[in-house]
């Protein structure tokens, strides 16, 4: 009950699991001289996220199924050298509130013996784990938030950050569209924590592409009405128009801007979006628009296949959060038959520097200083109209690893 | 549901306690309340227990105004958030044992709950909770710019736990527990001293007959004031006790959201029964934590239901039903015997 | 100069708006006495039931316009019928946390039924685009909302002062047992009163569709202000509302324009200097509540 009392039986389970370690070392772990040195004979993870508020779609329950997939795929591969004989899946519903994803994440950790937690989308939440993850020295691997304080102030040994941060959406958008001939900018951006990391990374990366910033305007966060904003966007006659708004407010501003003269004469380019956003406005609102993608679906044959697999669960095609629960699953397993244990340091050691390819993660590299998961990215426009449902964007560009990632995130100090 | 009809307010605090001072069943009562405080982490997982005490007294807080001065503030997330930030800052800046945090966190709540109580105040009934509401909606949105200070929607991560230096306190949820109860007690207390104080008398006097308070030379206003800041304080203690035992505090707790889940345990739990708040904040703290890992995933739906049901159908709460069932019990037995 | 003018242009547009949305919340308290805490998920299903229609049936905006009040209407007049009604005789604040447990409930049945990323809907043909009036750019859709807000606003009022309903409906508020004493039922007027303010914030709801992102959640923030709204105008009075919502909606743009940083905290600040000088708002009657 008590985590004192987690210790102890954690301890008599290793011991015992160690003295009945029988089988065969697993293909995968040749240096750890046996398999099955996992607390409680099993791998339990946990996925902490939002299953009821603004992040439902884009990751959600169906996160779940992406997971599953993991196990199955993790299964086939190493049979029965698999290190982990049992697998199992806890989830809970943080509901957007950081205590109750703080609560959850102890509760994971310390009762329901989750050796790692997965996903957790909005930033209070994702760094309040974060500290319990340090705090537990249990692994922790972020995938729905976008903050960069997870691989900066906030980082320690036993947190990753998979799919995506703000920093890295500038580069990919702003400095691409910079470069191809989008050079006079504005941006209105929403005036809260990320909207303002945002309307900083953008200029400070269309200034280093060779554009300049006429004005970035705060607006109030939430808000319903941006006439006022739009209005000022377009003084000067900019040929981009940047937004740095997220979720409800990124759909109201687009709606207006669409009834505004702005439409057409120049191009939206938005901070963050995610494809269910695309969805639930439709296609034709945002058709032309600009954005960077961590993953998308009908990108290539691979991630094609694993969307097919993906739509025979969960009747949808998977957002790029769902593919990287899926990668983060399973290079996690990979890391824990590599170890042969699921003891945390030993798996993040198997981590670290580790260099993947897999359906998610094109050039991935499991960057040792800061624990950002780097990998390729992508520049996608929104088509016009869509050949089938969920079938939204064109892919402009990928944008390669080290050009959307650049160095370690210097206020990172790993301890 | 004839009956309730007829009663223009339901708030049935006048009637006097059944149970005389001196009734051996009162203490015996208090030790099995003390006995659940002590044993709750052992049943419940000890942050959600904290959880519970720490929004117990929350609701008491609300209490104090709603069932004893005739006030329901929908607002109360200023004071709780507020002091949940202040606390954070205090000890992750200062770093002084985490009591000592908490408590500079309710003064500094007692200290913004003055002037919007004066403002507040000028407004009785259900303007009384429009304005509040909309002044812990200004606070909202002054924490989410005051970034530099709160961390905007990031929250304010990773405040130290200090205590002494005692590590079991420090980093061990089950031994924080007895400490942040023994805060949280010392709250209830207060709450209860003031009910049954002079000062608790006027109140009542104020919420059941301003007009007549007032020609009996009372200052209305500044009781109620007074109240105000005296229950912001006890919301402060309930939320910088939460802000240290979750090492941070976010916007979520100044969300309007929290005002209005804070007033959903006060009814639940019985207006002007003042015990109620602990009963209704173990409900609903447990309830939504069991459904947040059940995959159930309308837990609106639940939590508004139980609102609905309770304002249309049990509106004395848990611990008020409960009050009369036993009042009525124990009155028709003292009745039989006199027969 | 003319960028003021825009300014004020597009505050007086969102201003219309809310004062049309706040018109039903006036009119609800003023003859029932009820703050009706679910105004704004009743505005949110006005525009989610649009957005259902028109993916559904193919039903476009302007019957729309006609068909979602009636259905609101109906809604209210269950609501009343089935809840409200129960609580009538009590303190107001027992309605006040009623309706606040159905905004619970309905915002998350529409999150089940509909998802969270919201709904599509487009601005309906002929109101797209722009206009220029010099150097003044409006979109032709706010000018059409805001006018449409106007005009509803002022045949509510006429409705009010001018009909024989009106001055029962008025006399109801301001005397009801003098209303009683002439012979008049005053409680046949209470259901149908409810259901036309629901229907007013499912009209708000219609009117949002085309403008604004379609989601459980939107009516959460927009009830804040709607009783920012009231509270400046004084509650229970129907021209309070009108003239709050312009004033809100104008302090709201200047606030964007020249002091992005406290647009929102402007509403708040006025709020609070109405309730410090004139405590019953600027056109309410004294203690109503």
């Amino acid at each position: 009950m008590r985590s004192r009392t987690v210790q102890g039986t954690v301890a008599i389970a290793a011991t015992a699991s160690l003295a009945l370690a029988a089988c065969g070392s697993g293909a995968g772990g040749p240096q750890s001289g046996g398999s099955g040195k996992l607390t409680d004979d099993k791998i339990v993870i946990g996925l902490l996220n939002d299953q009821s508020g603004v992040y439902k779609d884009l990751s959600g329950p169906n996160s779940k199924t992406a997971i599953e997939l993991a196990i199955a795929d993790y299964k086939a591969k190493y049979g029965d050298k698999a290190v982990a004989k049992t697998i199992e899946i806890v989830t809970a519903d943080h509901q957007n509130k950081a205590d109750v994803a703080n609560s959850k994440a102890q509760e994971m950790y310390d009762r329901q013996k989750a050796d790692i937690i997965l996903d957790v989308p909005n930033s209070a939440a994702a760094l309040a784990v974060a500290t319990q993850a340090a705090n537990k020295k249990k692994l922790y691997i972020n995938i729905g938030a976008g903050t960069t304080k997870l691989t900066g102030e906030s980082c320690n040994k036993y947190t990753f950050h998979w799919a995506y941060n703000t920093a890295m959406l500038a580069r990919g958008t702003a400095g691409t569209i910079t470069k191809e001939g989008g050079t006079s900018w504005n941006i209105v951006y929403p005036d809260y924590a990320f909207g303002q990391d945002m309307n900083k990374s953008f200029t400070k990366e269309v200034t280093a592409a060779g554009g300049s910033v006429g004005q970035s305007i705060a607006s109030p966060f939430p808000s319903d009405n941006f006439a006022t904003f739009i209005t000022k966007a377009g003084e000067g006659s900019p040929k981009v128009i940047g937004s740095m708004h997220a979720g409800g407010d990124l759909i109201n501003f687009v709606k207006q801007f669409n009834q505004s003269s702005l439409k057409g004469k120049a191009q939206l380019a938005v901070g963050l979006m995610f494809i269910t956003d695309i969805h639930s406005l439709g296609v034709d609102q945002f058709a032309g628009t600009q954005f960077t993608d961590a993953w998308y679906w009908n990108f290539d044959d691979q991630n094609k296949k694993w969307a097919d697999r993906f739509k025979e669960k969960t009747n949808t095609r998977p957002s790029f959060a769902h593919a990287a629960n899926y990668s983060a699953a399973m290079n996690y397993l990979e890391a824990v038959q590599e170890a042969g244990t699921d003891d945390a340091d030993a798996v993040v050691g198997k981590l670290e520097g580790k260099k993947i390819n897999d359906v998610f993660l094109r050039n991935g590299e499991v960057r040792k200083a800061d624990h950002a998961v780097t990998h390729d990215v992508y520049l996608a426009k929104v088509k016009s109209s869509a050949p089938e449902e969920w079938d939204y964007e064109d892919i402009v560009k990928t944008i390669p690893a080290a050009e959307a990632y650049g160095e370690a995130n210097p206020a990172c100090k790993m301890g | 549901m004839s009956e309730q009809m007829t009663a223009k307010v339901d708030v049935d605090l006048a009637q006097p306690s059944i149970l005389s001072r001196r009734n051996p069943l009162r203490y015996l009562m208090l030790l099995g309340g003390l006995a659940v405080l002590v044993l709750l982490p052992y049943w419940i997982y000890p942050p959600v227990a904290m959880d519970i005490l720490c929004w117990g007294l929350f609701a008491i807080s609300v209490d104090l105004l709603l069932g004893f001065t005739g006030l329901l503030s929908f607002g109360h997330a200023a004071f709780w958030g507020g002091s949940a930030y202040c606390t954070g800052l205090i000890a992750t800046h200062w770093g002084v044992p985490f009591p000592v945090a908490v408590v500079g966190g309710a003064v500094f709540a007692m200290l913004i709950a003055w002037p919007i109580g004066y403002l507040s105040v000028r407004r009785t009934g259900i303007y009384f909770a429009m304005v509040t509401l909309a002044f812990a909606q200004m606070l909202y949105f002054i924490a989410n710019q005051a970034r530099d200070l709160t961390g905007g929607e990031n929250g304010l991560q990773g405040i130290p736990r200090s205590f002494f230096g005692i590590e079991l306190v420090e980093e061990d949820s089950f031994y924080f527990y007895y400490v942040g109860a023994a805060m949280i007690l010392v709250g209830i207390f207060i709450a209860w001293r003031v009910v049954n104080s002079p000062f608790g008398r006027v109140l009542t006097a104020v919420r059941d007959n301003p007009a007549r308070a007032r020609a009996l030379g009372y200052d209305v206003e500044r009781f109620k004031i007074k109240a105000f800041v005296i229950s912001a304080g006890l919301a402060g203690l309930a939320g910088g006790v939460f802000a240290i035992s979750h090492q941070f505090a976010s916007l979520q707790e100044l969300m309007w959201t929290t005002s209005g889940k804070v007033v959903l345990v006060t009814v639940l739990g019985g207006i002007g029964t003042l015990w109620g708040g602990l009963v209704g904040a173990g409900v609903v703290v447990t309830l939504e934590d069991f459904l947040a890992s059940s995959g159930f995933e309308g837990i609106g739906l639940i939590t508004g239901s139980i609102f609905v049901l309770i304002v249309l159908l049990f509106r004395h709460g848990i611990w008020g039903t409960g009050r009369n069932v036993l009042r009525r019990y124990v009155l028709d037995r003292r009745k039989r015997a006199r027969d | 100069m003319s960028a003021f003018l825009q300014y004020t242009l597009q505050g007086l547009a969102a201003g219309g708006f809310y004062a049309l949305s706040a018109l039903g919340l006036a009119v609800i308290f003023g003859v029932l006495g009820v703050v009706n805490f679910s105004h704004g998920a009743c505005y949110m299903l006005g525009a989610v039931i649009s957005a259902v229609l028109l993916a559904e049936l193919h039903v476009g905006f302007w019957v729309a316009l006609v068909v979602v009040p009636i259905l609101m209407f109906g809604f209210g007049v269950l609501m009343e019928r089935l809840l409200v009604r129960w609580l009538l005789a009590l303190d107001p604040l027992y309605n006040f946390l009623l309706t606040f447990g159905l905004t619970l409930i309905l915002v998350e049945a529409v999150k089940q039924k509909y998802g969270v990323s919201g709904l599509p809907y487009e601005v309906p043909a002929g109101l797209g685009g722009q206009v220029s009036i010099g150097s003044v750019n409006l979109s032709v859709y706010a000018i059409f909302a805001c006018l449409f807000s106007v005009v509803v606003c002022v045949a509510v009022g006429l409705l009010l002062t001018k009909t024989r309903i009106g001055m029962i409906v008025r006399a109801s508020t301001e005397a009801p047992e003098r209303t009683r004493a002439l012979g008049i039922n005053v409680g046949r007027w209470v259901t149908p009163v409810f259901g036309f303010g629901i229907a007013l914030a499912g009209l708000a709801g219609v009117l949002a569709a085309p403008t604004r992102a379609i989601t459980a959640e939107m009516g959460s923030n927009f009830i804040i202000i709607l009783f920012a709204v009231v509270v400046i105008g004084g509650l229970g009075s129907i021209l309070g509302a009108v003239v709050a919502g312009f004033l809100v909606g104008l302090v709201e743009a200047y606030g964007i324009a020249y002091a992005p940083t406290y647009a929102q905290i402007v509403i708040f600040v006025l709020m609070a200097l109405v309730v410090l000088v004139r405590p019953s708002g600027l056109f309410g009657r004294e203690e109503v509540a």
